[in-house]
């Protein structure tokens, strides 16, 4: 007993000089100017290497980098669940370590956000919640992007490539379908964009009901090509497999998220993509440095491809050098302001590049107009009654309809 | 083999904590003989034969084989110095055959070749002729194929002797192998072990029943309160001698029966048939009755049907037909909280001492309430006050070791335990107490204290049914004997008239009284309180 | 006749041991699994001591809002501490519930079909009120009910308990994932499937002391504690479930009516279950899929650890919480701490204590100290 006792009291020693140089080499860190913190509330592991998470804390810490602040100042709880009380600790965690920003990056955080903004003890902290729809005027805004232009921009990459092959065919596995405006606006852009450079593109949709399972991605992108031949597979679901799948198929594809050219080198022509870092600096470098107008400067932000905050990745070599060309001038337009996609101007391109506009209502796939001629006026479907009704705002209301309320598919658009 | 004796312990201290189990035994057992080793409940029998066998480790002193020192760490050591034990509790898997029992703690083979390690592997028919020959060698009968969830007792226990012969034991331990068995399956044992002797084996005999050490044992060892006493030659001692040396003091050997006056019968049992387990029939047509101030022993072989009747009056068992009237009253089909509300007290100590009655987790206050917990309705609590002062009572009366009232029952050793379940019955102050084996496993000075108390609550008028299962006991003990065979009723005789032989016979069904006496029909009660033609 | 050699070490049961050594076993065991920790978080580049410190004061040194972290260390605390207590009663009777994360979620989701349904109509008291006892009602016949199978058809509890969590967990997630106009559970606001926030006639309510706020489920959870502890203890209830977990047929033989108490602990089990998960989306103020937070899983581990002594159950559960709480806390500081490694922490903990506990019960022997004694005496 005494030699378990002696062996094991020299273990403790041995481990109480290793913490106190530890704790030597911590001090002598320490001494940055800034000590600023900024919190975030993670719904995976901060040391995924791939996936939502994984993008959002690489947004982070490079913003932190550029701006100059150590890596010791993000403070992270992970692996939270959609679960109001378990996000309103993890916010009491990272208020007590003095967090002067929290960001929450799963829809899910809604109301857990919403609710510890409110508190007057949190006053002076600002709250700032991905994918929402809640906000207040002092300390609580959410952020989102128009990652549907960088889908119209694939959709013409996608176009471009069903001319060159003679099948109109388009394939989509889509999380979600008209349930989530989400999902919703980001195919009807990429249909959009494809009907552009080929009028007679179908784009056909493969729902699976869940942000992210690989087996049922695969399935679902497999069922496209076997049963409506689809000469490109696009997605808005999570992993690479239906890139894998077109791969196999020996035919085409959009991935999302990230430059999937490495997955599936013969396959991919472009990816929409995010660039958070592009927000997580300007609402850090504000809260940081003028946070009394926090809400002014950043407020309810919804960046695109102007601000960088969206894009595609670089078009990969199974692009012709004219699909470039054609992506180029409408990435200009709308980084310019001069057109957006969910308006009354519809855009077609000729194989040479040139644009014409034309001026129409734009109809769902029911024949139904959905946009008003004049493009004063937005519809959408009644959830209750499945009427088709104007949402209030007039023009105003377009962001509201692109980022909520939008639930049919344009024309060309099949789902099953 | 040239040592004198085959064991022997020198100094051989054990400790439980504070408790000294054994104080520094000296013990030789010779080549060739029978050793009894006789004490009282708790003397330390067990455990020093338990140290022999490897499964306790003496805190101090020596263990000799054959006149060498050795140490015993484990059964398995224990198994390659040639010693073998038959424990009180059978080691055996119920649901394999004799054989397959044998062949689980085999020796590895000597032959070391790829075919004998391959015939370890499997399991070969061979294996039944085998160990079937190992036992006609000692003289034993015995189905190698036979499960031992179907066998009885006493075949039980002759597959754990073929056991420890198979596996080569020179020394055997038996740990009160009597307790179990019937007076005709005792006689069969002995004839085996004095086979064994003459073929040379030694055996050492744990017991506390004086006439069985004096009937086989070459000499006696005698332990008490976990000190060696001495040994003596059985052919130089008696009853009277062994007693005081077990007890410290002298005894006296004879059962007390009071006269009582005969008094209206209390219970009348008419025309029962009860089903066992396994829905054959387990008690057939059975007529008798108890009347107050009387004990009516109940003699027959074990698995008879005593079990199957006891549960049956105390509303355990479902009843297939027949009456069982109580002081007038049906008690057909009531819960048993009711039958014990009316004062029918009912305590069966099973084999294996605490299948039924007892709670071995519980305190010894806490089992002192399981029947009466309930009453007083309208209180939710439990009333411990009261139960840690019966406990108390019974400790007293009884003499029940144990260090206090809130032990766990299953720490306290097997005759303790007993005392608690008859102690806790006898408080429930019945008018009907039915008690089965009631002194199963207990030394001499505990069973007469158990005699004594059934014959003070028969004085006070309570009727008394005595399954027991020593005939002295129940020919000495009893007024009335009943004798059951396969579930029917051989008989009702007077206790002082009758003889063990004819009670022997009756038990297996070679005597019927029931027929020859005279039309008056057995087990009814001239002045019964069942009116005949109501039902 | 084979030499027969000592062996190296046996394990010896001990007889008795000293309360003080028993504790000092359980700190040892601590130490060194710290230890153990230790050289893992060196390894990876992190000062324990600063890791401890935050884990066992839960991040409250140095901290704006101290008290908060007592705020969050009591919402798990509350309904782990009501779970084990209740898996205690079944456990007690060796009637192996592991139904509890079924029989919690039913809780919630009962108080939570009240919550929002007589939401505006009610008063606060009332609601919560009929919240609860739903909550209890609803669990209590979803566990009660793998019980009366058992006793009538004796099909295995542990089975049935088990699957029954998987069934109300996806009933749980049907509910938050299915939007129609008949789920009331989803909130209208949101285009994505959210669960509805209750009415505020819904909230626990809480006591301000200073700036903390104090939940009433914790005064709650402590009187159930203690009342808990009386039941099994004192009443014949209680004196009913020890009886049946010892023997059965003892229980049968003392006139007990043994199916009745075995479904009546169940739903008493599964009830105190519900109503901690009614406790805690009443805090919550809104459903979750993720609502249980493993207390069906940990629960269980803190019944055994505890040794079902319900004053023991009540330092176990608190410990555990204070670990949970505060290796999420602890970490936030370390970017290369993730929660796994708080859990992985946590594991090592009750290794080592699960260890000292063996030891606690057994003893070493070696050979050396063997021979020892034999000299000796001889």
């Amino acid at each position: 007993m005494k030699k378990v006792l002696s062996i094991f009291l020299a273990l403790v020693m041995v481990v109480l000089c290793f913490a106190a140089c530890g704790k030597d080499d911590a001090n002598k860190d320490d001494g940055k100017k800034s000590d600023f913190l900024v919190g975030a509330v993670y719904i995976n592991s901060q040391n995924d290497t791939a996936g939502y998470t994984f993008a959002h804390h690489n947004g982070i810490t490079k913003a932190m980098e550029q701006l100059g602040l150590p890596k010791e100042n993000l403070r992270i709880v992970d692996n939270i669940p959609e679960d109001t009380q378990q996000v309103s600790e993890a916010i009491d965690k990272l208020a007590n370590q003095g967090c002067k920003i929290i960001f929450g990056i799963s829809f899910g955080y809604i109301e857990a956000f919403a609710e510890a903004a409110e508190k007057p003890e949190y006053a002076d902290i600002l709250f700032s919640h991905a994918t929402g729809y809640k906000s207040n005027d002092k300390n609580f805004n959410n952020y989102f992007g128009r990652i549907y232009q960088a889908r119209y921009l694939a959709g013409i990459a996608a176009g471009l490539k069903s001319l060159e092959l003679g099948n109109n065919n388009l394939g989509y596995v889509a999380a979600w379908g008209t349930e989530y405006a989400e999902t919703c606006s980001g195919i009807n852009a990429f249909a959009m964009g494809a009907q552009s450079v080929n009028p007679n593109a179908v784009v056909h949709v493969n729902k699976i009901s869940t942000w992210g399972d690989e087996a049922k991605e695969k399935a679902a992108a497999e069922a496209l090509i076997n049963t409506y031949k689809c000469c490109v597979i696009a997605q808005h679901c999570d992993s690479a497999q239906p890139q894998l799948v077109a791969t196999d198929g020996k035919v085409f594809g959009c991935g999302y998220n990230s430059d999937m050219t490495a997955q599936a080198p013969t396959a991919h022509l472009t990816a929409p993509v995010w660039h958070w870092d592009v927000y997580y600096k300007l609402a850090i470098d504000t809260a940081m440095n003028d946070p009394e107008n926090f809400m002014s400067k950043v407020g309810i932000y919804y960046g695109g491809l102007k601000e960088g905050f969206v894009d595609i990745s670089p078009l990969s070599e199974n692009c012709t050098a004219e699909t470039k060309a054609i992506i180029e001038k409408v990435k200009a337009m709308m980084v310019g302001g001069e057109w957006d996609v969910f308006s009354n101007v519809q855009l077609s391109i000729a194989k040479d590049g040139t644009i014409t506009k034309t001026t129409a209502a734009l109809k769902d796939n029911k024949g139904a107009e959905v946009i008003s001629a004049d493009g004063n006026t937005y519809f959408a479907y009644n959830k209750d009654t499945g009427a088709l009704e104007a949402v209030d705002g007039g023009k105003d209301a377009c962001d509201g309809v692109i980022k909520g309320s939008m639930n049919y598919y344009v024309a060309g658009v099949q789902e099953g | 083999m040239a040592a004198e004796y085959a064991i022997e312990l020198r100094n051989i201290n054990k400790s439980f904590g504070s408790v000294a189990a054994n104080k520094n035994i000296n013990l030789k057992v010779r080549q060739g003989e029978i050793l009894a080793l006789l004490g009282e409940n708790g003397s330390g029998k067990t455990t020093l034969m338990n140290m022999l066998s490897g499964i306790y480790k003496p805190d101090s002193g020596e263990i000799l084989v054959d006149g060498k020192i050795v140490s015993v760490n484990s059964p398995e050591d224990a198994k390659k110095l040639g010693i073998g034990m038959v424990h009180q509790h059978f080691k055996l898997v119920d649901i394999f055959s004799a054989a397959d029992n044998i062949w689980l703690g085999a020796e590895e083979t000597t032959d070391k070749s790829a075919k004998g390690k391959l015939s370890q592997i499997f399991l070969r028919n061979k294996r039944f002729t085998e160990i079937e020959k190992t036992a006609e060698k000692f003289g034993f009968q015995i189905d190698a194929k036979k499960l031992v969830k179907n066998m009885s007792v006493s075949e039980k226990q002759t597959l754990e002797i073929i056991k420890v012969l198979y596996y080569g034991a020179k020394t055997i331990i038996l740990d009160e192998p009597t307790a179990v068995l019937t007076v005709q399956e005792i006689e069969k044992l002995f004839e085996i072990l004095r086979k064994m002797k003459a073929q040379g084996h030694s055996v050492i005999i744990i017991s506390h029943k004086l006439n069985e050490v004096l009937a086989i044992s070459d000499r006696v060892a005698i332990l008490r309160k976990g000190e060696y006493i001495g040994t003596v030659n059985t052919s130089e001692t008696d009853e009277l001698q062994l007693t005081e040396l077990m007890m410290g003091k002298k005894a006296d050997l004879n059962i007390r029966r009071s006269k009582v006056e005969k008094k209206q019968p209390l219970l009348e049992i008419r025309d029962l048939t009860v089903k066992n387990d396994e829905g054959a029939v387990a008690i057939d047509h059975v007529n008798f009755y108890v009347r107050g101030g009387e004990m009516l022993g109940v003699a027959g072989i074990a698995g008879c049907g005593q079990k199957e009747l006891c549960e049956a009056m105390a509303g355990l068992r479902k009843i297939e037909s027949g009456r069982m009237i109580h002081e007038g009253e049906s008690i057909v089909g009531l819960p048993p909280q009711k039958i014990i509300e009316k004062g029918i007290s009912m305590s069966f100590i099973p084999e294996d001492r605490l299948g039924m009655g007892l709670a071995p987790s519980l305190s010894i206050t806490d089992n002192m309430i399981l029947k009466k917990y309930k009453q007083n309705h309208l209180n939710p609590f439990v009333d411990r006050k009261t139960a840690r002062k019966d406990a108390q009572e019974v400790i007293a009366e009884l003499e029940v070791v144990t260090p206090s009232t809130e032990i766990p029952v299953r720490r306290l050793s097997g005759g303790n335990v007993q005392k608690v379940l008859l102690g806790r019955e006898i408080k429930a102050d019945p008018n009907v107490l039915i008690t089965a084996y009631p002194v199963r496993g207990l030394d001499i000075h505990s069973s007469y204290t158990i005699y004594n108390i059934l014959d003070d609550l028969k004085q006070k008028g309570v009727g008394i049914l005595f399954v027991g299962e020593d005939l002295d006991v129940l020919m000495a003990l009893c007024d009335k004997i009943m004798v059951l065979c396969h579930g029917k009723i051989m008989g009702v005789v007077h206790a002082n008239k009758t003889t063990k032989e004819q009670l022997g016979l009756m038990m297996t069904g070679a005597l019927d009284l029931t027929e020859s006496d005279n039309g008056k029909p057995v087990g009814i009660a001239k002045d019964s309180n069942i009116k005949e033609g109501v039902q | 006749m084979s030499k027969v050699k000592d062996p190296f070490v046996r394990i010896v049961k001990r007889d008795k041991i000293h309360p003080l050594l028993k504790v000092l076993f359980y700190c040892i065991a601590i130490l060194a699994a710290l230890t153990v920790g230790g050289v893992l978080l060196i390894a990876i580049g992190v000062n324990p001591l600063v890791l401890y410190k935050d884990m066992f004061t839960i991040g409250m040194l140095g901290s704006r809002f101290a008290y908060k972290s007592v705020e969050g260390l009591i919402t798990i605390f509350v309904p782990l501490l009501i779970t084990s207590l209740a898996l205690s009663l079944s456990f007690k009777m060796r009637f192996w519930n592991i139904g509890g994360e079924g029989q919690f979620i039913i809780g919630a989701l009962a108080a939570a079909t009240v919550a929002l349904k007589f939401g505006e109509s009610m008063s606060s008291f009332s609601l919560l009120l009929l919240m609860f006892l739903s909550a209890m009602l609803a669990a209590g016949i979803f566990g009660g009910f793998v019980a009366l199978l058992n006793v009538r058809f004796k099909t295995n509890e542990t089975l049935m308990t088990l699957m029954l969590n998987y069934i109300a967990l996806y009933l749980l997630r049907f509910f938050g994932e299915t939007q129609a106009p008949w789920n009331f559970y989803l909130s209208d606001e949101s285009v994505r499937p959210v669960f509805q926030k209750f009415a505020e006639t819904a909230y626990m309510p809480t006591i301000s002391i200073g700036k903390f706020s104090l939940n009433i489920s914790f005064l709650f959870a402590v009187a159930i504690c203690v009342g808990v502890y009386f039941y099994l203890k004192k009443t014949k209830h209680g004196y009913e479930i020890s009886v049946v977990g010892d023997s059965a047929n003892t229980a049968k033989y003392a006139g007990m009516n043994v199916k009745k108490i075995i479904v009546r602990t169940m739903f008493f089990s599964a009830a105190l279950i519900g109503l901690a998960g009614g406790f805690y989306v009443s805090g919550a103020k809104v459903l979750s899929t993720s609502v249980t937070n493993n207390v069906g899983w940990t629960g269980i581990i803190v019944a055994w650890l505890s040794k079902l002594n319900t004053f023991a159950i009540f330092g176990v559960s608190l410990l555990i919480s204070i670990m949970q709480y505060g290796a999420q806390a602890a970490s936030t500081q370390f970017p290369i701490i993730d929660s796994n490694f708080a859990d992985l922490l946590q594991g090592i903990i009750l290794f080592f204590v699960l260890a000292a506990d063996f030891f606690i019960r057994f003893k070493l022997v070696f050979r050396k100290s063997a021979k020892k004694q034999g000299g000796k005496a001889a």
